[in-house]
């Protein structure tokens, strides 16, 4: 494809699009050329997403209730964003969130950086290996969410089985799902399985960016392996590590699918992560005003955590 | 250490220490393939042994499940099922030796085309919009490049549900709530963010020289982008349409909130699935092996790209 | 000890117009907005997370501009 378009270059010159329209367009100046060829995309972002986000900041300030459209429009001026910030309820969701996201970005990190590690003495086969590992976190939440949702069964479910083999616990004794002190861990379990892949990858990109002359130095200044590990590994791998990190947590922090479908919040409310708080008061409850400032509150929590990812993302970058 | 361990190269990783990390890699591995296989083995169980106490791993495996899974069924005497003639087809017999018949298909294809089309559609899109912006970003000097740059990563990262309420009332007043249009224009917007971050990494690796060379025999700039840039980057396209594929096939939050019928797609309909006397497991499972089945190949397909996937491009081994 | 020690290099901005420095410190009152808003000690401090995210939030987006 390359050869045949650079050789055939003077052909094709000849062949060319008619003068005017050709002289047209070159006649653009670069400027105008560059926003033809980003306003498509910037237009499209702007009415998607920029246009409802000023929506909702807009219903953030009245009682605007979405099953009620022709009732009376308000503005409540600052109230909706008091009342969910003094709401105990909210504030619950918020420490629930807070579990889960520093639960699995634990386990994820340890469990991703030792994978990556141990991929990195370049077995035989390790790219095979690592290609199945990787599988689960190309998957759909929800869908892992609803078929873990079988497995945590505490009769028929594999899961249970399985500990009950290993531990000689009863398999029908526990349920994962239905218990009030199980069932943050059933989903911080699912979530682990599912993207400790993702960390790993990263980690292991980080790993191989050490250029190999530095373990070479370290080697003739005879560091021990477990110096080299603290002085050069860690240090060297962490920008990666932290950006691995940084998205975790912004995915986590906004976690729907995969907790709506292994227990929809329950029991109790002993699951409710943020989103499933605000999807509850948004369209269960409808209360839109209330719902769009908690919306909001959420947005800029997220916001703030992606710009520091952007800078995270351009310290790796030039690497 | 003592040097005679290290006659061989020091980057390179003794025999032993390979040995120790290959086992433990495989193991984990494996470990993490059971529930998926666990899956592809319950989609083959008749509704009897995949609720059976404890799970049975060796069983007569079965067609019932992907029989339930497109079919809707009624349950009818022994007499009227004797009465009808020679079953048409394996499911038909599965179906009668469970005392039904077959009444008519069942959502579930529909579900999956409305998933095809959508994410066929908005992949399209996602790319060709991304693919000027892209080469916009990466051959122009755009003020507030980086602050765009960012804008456009940012409203990736929003939280569905938050963006999710306004778009249902947008949606409501412009008659788009359940319609496969106003889904492909949805993850179109969420999809073109990482379209663009993607393709301009794979841009930026291809030297301005080409279309420069070009510009100098005569292209005017778009000839230069279609007749030159275009087919350099064809693996970088490709790559990244399949991210966008992935992710408006797996999606599942706006899916939920914004469709219920009419275009509504296979991730909120699997769950959704029952038989009688609660959920029809064999059915559910074959729903996610036949729903996951393309993703597997998507995987293998990525293995190279998928650093730079997941890192917006920032990554590239 | 009455060695004359050369001067350290002196930057060449203080460091409230320079750009590393003060994004270390949006940095860090957005990582504060999110302990207070995850912390379940203090409604109060939950109630002033969003107040720290935004005010962190928005100082990282204006020092990014200043020059290294």
């Amino acid at each position: 494809m390359t050869d045949t378009s650079s050789t055939s270059l003077g052909e094709a010159v000849a062949r060319a699009a008619p003068a005017p329209i050709a002289s047209r367009i070159r006649g653009l100046s670069d400027r105008s050329m560059a926003w033809l060829f980003i306003t498509p995309a910037i237009a499209l972002l702007l009415a998607v997403n920029i246009f409802p986000l000023i929506w909702a900041i807009y219903l953030s300030f009245t009682n605007f209730r979405a099953n009620r459209p022709n009732a009376a429009l308000e503005n409540v001026g600052l109230s909706n964003y008091s009342r969910v910030l003094n709401d105990p309820n909210t504030w619950q969701a918020m420490q629930t969130t807070a579990h889960f996201v520093f639960w699995t970005i634990l386990l994820q990190t340890l469990i991703g950086f030792s994978l990556a590690y141990l991929i990195d003495r370049k077995f035989r086969g390790h790219a095979f290996w690592t290609t199945i590992i990787l599988v689960p976190m190309m998957l759909s939440p929800a869908v892992v969410g609803n078929f873990w949702r079988f497995l945590y069964q505490p009769q028929i479910g594999l899961f249970n089985h399985i500990v009950s083999f290993l531990t000689g616990i009863p398999p029908s004794s526990f349920e994962m799902l239905g218990s009030v002190r199980l069932s943050p861990w059933a989903i911080i379990i699912v979530d682990t399985w599912m993207w400790t892949p993702y960390v790993m990858l990263i980690c292991l990109a980080g790993l191989r960016s050490i250029p190999d002359y530095i373990y070479e130095a370290a080697e003739v200044d005879r560091a021990s392996l477990w110096r080299q590990f603290w002085s050069i590994t860690l240090p060297m791998a962490l920008p990666f590590i932290m950006l691995a990190i940084l998205f975790r947590g912004i995915e986590n922090f906004k976690m729907f699918d995969m907790v709506t479908l292994l227990t929809g919040g329950g029991p109790g409310s002993t699951t409710e992560v943020a989103s499933i708080t605000l999807k509850r008061e948004a369209f269960e409850s409808w209360r839109t005003g209330r719902a769009s400032a908690f919306a909001i509150i959420l947005f800029v929590a997220v916001f703030g955590l992606a710009n520091i990812y952007v800078k995270a993302l351009n310290k790796v970058k030039q690497r | 250490m003592s040097s005679v361990s290290t006659a061989h190269s020091v980057v390179e990783p003794s025999r032993t220490s390979k040995r120790i990390a290959a086992s433990i890699v495989i193991i984990y591995a494996v470990i993490t393939m059971i529930p998926l296989l666990w899956i592809v083995l319950t989609s083959f169980k008749s509704p009897p042994d995949s609720i059976s106490y404890p799970p049975k791993i060796v069983f007569q495996p079965t067609l019932e499940g992907y029989c339930n899974l497109f079919t809707t069924r009624t349950r009818q005497t022994p007499d009227y099922i004797a009465s009808l003639g020679e079953p048409t087809s394996t499911c038909d017999e599965i179906t009668r030796s469970r005392n039904m018949v077959i009444a008519g298909a069942s959502n579930y294809w529909p579900r999956f085309q409305n998933s095809l089309v959508i994410a066929f559609g908005s992949t399209f899109l996602a790319v060709s919009l991304g693919t000027f912006a892209a080469y916009g970003f990466s051959r122009f000097k755009i003020p507030l490049a980086e602050d765009l740059l960012f804008f456009i990563l940012s409203t990736r990262m929003m939280p569905p549900i938050a963006v999710a309420i306004p778009i249902y009332l947008m949606y409501r007043q412009l008659g788009l709530s359940d319609t496969a249009l106003g889904m492909i224009l949805l993850y179109t917007a969420v999809n073109v963010s990482l379209a663009v971050w993607l393709l301009k990494g794979f841009i930026d690796e291809i030297p301005r020289e080409y279309e420069e060379a070009a510009m100098i025999d005569g292209y005017t700039r778009m000839q230069a982008f279609f007749k030159v840039v275009l087919p350099q980057a064809t693996t970088g396209i490709a790559a990244t349409a399949i991210f966008c594929l992935i992710f408006a096939w797996n999606e599942y939050a706006f899916a939920v909130l914004l469709t219920s019928g009419a275009a509504q797609t296979a991730p909120p309909f699997i769950p959704t699935i029952i038989g009688e006397g609660g959920q029809d497991w064999p059915a559910v499972a074959a729903g996610t092996t036949i729903f996951v089945v393309p993703i597997l190949v998507f995987t293998i397909l990525l293995r190279k790209q998928l650093l730079r996937g997941i890192t917006f491009g920032a990554v590239r081994k | 000890m009455t060695v004359q020690r050369p001067a350290p290099a002196k930057p060449k901005r203080p460091f409230f117009i320079r750009r590393g420095p003060m994004e270390n410190i949006a940095t860090g009152l957005i990582g504060l907005g999110f302990l207070m808003l995850f912390q379940p000690f203090l409604l109060i401090f939950y109630t002033w997370s969003l107040v720290t995210l935004l005010a962190g939030t928005i100082m990282f987006i204006i020092v990014s501009k200043f020059p290294e």
